[in-house]
């Protein structure tokens, strides 16, 4: 009996896997092999393509202008996910203590950024740091200080463009870490409390420990997504000042745009893989994420 | 063991993720392109209908024309439309693509063979093309008289090989100068005297800059350098920072020393502003009132007289400074677009008479488009430009005389290399620019290009 109910099971588990299956392999499985394989040609798409070996990845690497941007990439994610991470902690925490009909006003209010394109972002905050008359500028000028050239500073460009990254990310992430934080049973916190520890102990010692899933999964999806970021420097600086802002997939896209072979764009995509891939496996091992804790 | 497989299930999920992530970004570029689609408008059969005729089997091409000024997709629309009707071979199927959009769009369609049989391309982008295949020769299909009412600098162009691969369009100058009559006065310089060399351009713009109103503004970033500044490339050196046969970079010249130095001193001294208040192509900035002078290509000239008639008075028009001022010297490149037939396609007589039609036929059909553009651009057409003078409208216009006398015998053709060699240069500039020392910049700019000539074994493939 046990044993036919548990064929049952399976048999269902398979049918419900098939749809993502069948969609993985067209869409992620197929396309890949063949990124793979077209990585080792000349592509083009009006001639013979030539077959130039191990070429494009080792011009993609000799590119000094890939490692910087890769060195974008992760500045740029410094900057965004921290940020991001403390700021919606904060904020959950507020919200979890606001009267429900607050705190479903608040919880809309602060997911609104998270529907707004990254182009109309960027075009709003292009306005934000414009030279002569943008907000930026202009609340800077109460303090005496004189106009700064927000985009087109090579101090301070790639903060400026981190900035909307945080706007836009930081509803997802409130909501996301504040679905954790109602997760840890209030027992804990109780029992915490009859045995005399504080705010700050209570923090350290439960409310952290039990949110890492919840953690490690902001982390994963903060740093592949912002060391993907591409539509901000794009539509805000175009890459430049001199480079500073061009993240990997600005250059992959500057490539493919630009060049007639579109081997090079392509190697350069696989290696970014090879670059996410390896990031998210570093942090899997040093937050050593094991099953839920609580149980 | 347990702990083991676990560690291997968040690996593979990791990778996973990683790599839904980088789908995701694949995903954008289609949207887009569902997005280019949908604006894209198309102009469906209209069939005039003669009762008793036969209904005649038409072919049908398509057509991709990049999005420009409004008056130009117009102008687009009106013509073909008149085209379809006016015989019943061929239909054209025009779809307006978004600019930003064009590449992805254009490059997935090539890559499925679906690429428009005829579609809009800038003169830089010709030889490139010809030698990848991309594009077909005219030569064939087109009566070869039309050719010959071409300008022979415009001629050159468009031949690759000794073949024609496009038929021109329009010729625009990417530098003029333009500047403010009322400021020059207010600043105790003569209306009539715009600068004519590169000192003086410094010297005015300090002289010019007041509280809210920048002295100058020319381009600032390498993006927009890297074509901009072909003109005064040559205007400085006599070459492009590349040997003829593209065989090494030719950077090091005290000409170029003198060019890098004359943008770092806009920008350090602040007569340009130190964040650029628009792109280069757009003038805006300056129909606004907030510069006193700007550099942009004639084509800014449609953007004053449809957006800013009140401050046409205030306008003077002039060619961009000389080094030495020698106004002889290029200071321009001639920008522009042509029309092209695909490499691949099925239809290419249908194609070659549709732009036979269009660019190459009536005078008629050009003269509109030059009208609507406000003369800010330029006809490659001997028969055209002298249909033009006919009409009072065109011949009475200052500046575009100025700017057809003093400005285009003068200009280059632009430079067919990769991309890459222009914004390698464009990058010294910018640099200097931004504090570092104009050799060490100069000297980076030479590498890049020597490095980028190596790997992509460019020398000796300059197809003109």
């Amino acid at each position: 009996m046990k044993k036919k109910n548990m064929r049952l099971d399976n048999l269902t588990a398979y049918t419900m896997l098939i749809p993502i299956v069948v969609l993985l392999t067209i869409f992620v499985i197929i396309p890949f092999v063949y990124a793979l394989i077209v990585s080792f040609y000349d592509w083009s798409f009006y001639q013979e393509s030539k077959f130039v070996g191990w070429q494009n990845f080792v011009n993609v690497l000799n590119d000094p202008l890939f490692m910087k941007a890769v060195v974008t990439g992760l500045k740029f994610s410094l900057f965004v996910v921290p940020a991001q991470m403390i700021l919606a902690f904060l904020f959950a925490h507020v919200i979890r203590s606001m009267g429900s009909k607050l705190s479903g006003f608040v919880k809309t209010s602060i997911y609104i950024p998270t529907i707004i394109s990254g182009i109309i972002a960027s075009i709003i905050f292009v306005f934000i740091f414009d030279y002569n008359a943008g907000l930026a500028n202009v609340i800077v000028n109460w303090f005496g200080v004189e106009n700064q050239a927000w985009l087109a500073d090579v101090k301070t460009a790639l903060p400026s463009i981190a900035l909307p990254a945080i706007w836009l990310g930081f509803g997802i992430t409130s909501l996301i870490m504040l679905a954790g934080l109602l997760d840890i049973p209030d027992s804990y916190y109780e029992a915490a409390d009859l045995e005399g520890a504080g705010p700050w102990t209570k923090m350290i010692h439960i409310t952290i420990p039990l949110l890492k899933n919840v953690v490690l999964y902001l982390l994963i999806t903060g740093f592949t997504g912002a060391i993907q970021q591409f539509e901000l420097s794009l539509v805000m600086t175009g890459g430049g000042p001199l480079n500073e802002t061009t993240t990997p997939n600005l250059y992959i896209f500057n490539h493919f745009r630009n060049d007639v072979l579109v081997g090079h764009s392509i190697a350069s995509a696989l290696l970014l893989f090879v670059v996410l891939g390896s990031i998210s496996a570093i942090i899997f091992k040093v937050l050593n994420s094991e099953k839920a804790v609580d149980g | 063991m347990q702990a083991n497989r676990g560690k291997v299930l968040t690996g593979v999920l990791a990778a996973a993720m990683t790599f839904s992530f980088v789908l995701s970004g694949c995903g954008n570029s289609g949207s887009n392109e569902g997005n280019a689609n949908n604006q894209g408008s198309t102009n469906e059969a209209t069939n005039n209908g003669n009762a008793g005729e036969k209904p005649a089997e038409k072919v049908t091409i398509e057509f991709w024309a990049q999005k420009f000024e409004d008056t130009t997709d117009a102008w687009f629309k009106k013509w073909t439309d008149e085209f379809n009707k006016s015989q019943d071979n061929v239909q054209v199927k025009l779809t307006i693509v978004p600019g930003d959009a064009w590449t992805q769009k254009l490059k997935a369609a090539q890559a499925a063979g679906k690429a428009p049989d005829v579609m809009t391309r800038n003169y830089s982008g010709i030889a490139p093309g010809a030698k990848n295949g991309e594009i077909m020769a005219l030569n064939d299909y087109m009566d070869p008289a039309v050719f010959d009412d071409l300008y022979d600098n415009v001629k050159e162009f468009i031949t690759v090989d000794g073949k024609y691969y496009a038929y021109p369009k329009l010729v625009e100058p990417s530098a003029v100068l333009y500047y403010r009559k009322d400021l020059f006065e207010a600043a105790g310089l003569d209306p009539e005297k715009p600068p004519v060399t590169w000192a003086e351009f410094i010297e005015y713009g300090k002289k010019l800059t007041q509280k809210g109103i920048f002295g100058a503004s020319i381009a600032q970033t390498a993006p927009d350098l890297g074509w901009s500044s072909w003109g005064l490339q040559y205007n400085a050196a006599g070459h492009l920072p590349i040997t003829d046969d593209w065989s090494k970079a030719d950077v090091m010249d005290d000409k170029y020393k003198e060019l890098l130095n004359f943008y770092a001193t806009l920008y350090k001294e602040g007569i340009i502003p130190k964040q650029q208040l628009s792109a280069y192509a757009d003038a805006a900035p300056f129909g606004q009132g907030k510069l006193a002078m700007t550099v942009s290509g004639s084509w800014s000239i449609g953007l004053f007289r449809n957006d800013y008639k009140d401050m046409l008075d205030k306008i003077g028009v002039a060619p961009m400074p000389s080094i030495d001022g020698d106004q002889t010297k290029p200071t321009a490149t001639l920008g522009g677009w042509t029309l092209v037939i695909d490499g691949k396609s099925k239809k290419p007589e249908a194609a070659a008479q549709y732009i036979q039609y269009l660019l190459a036929g009536d005078p008629a059909i050009m003269i509109d488009f030059f009208k609507t553009s406000q003369f800010s651009k330029f006809s490659p057409r001997k028969s055209v430009d002298e249909a033009m003078n006919q009409d009072p409208a065109a011949s009475a216009d200052e500046w575009r005389k100025l700017i057809a006398e003093k400005v285009i015998p003068y200009a280059k053709a632009e430079p067919a290399y990769p991309w890459d060699i222009s914004i390698a240069f464009a990058t010294a500039i910018e640099s200097a620019m931004k504090g570092e020392s104009v050799d060490k910049a100069l000297a980076t700019a030479e590498k890049t290009i020597n490095d980028f000539i190596a790997k992509s074994k460019l020398a000796g493939t300059n197809p003109q």
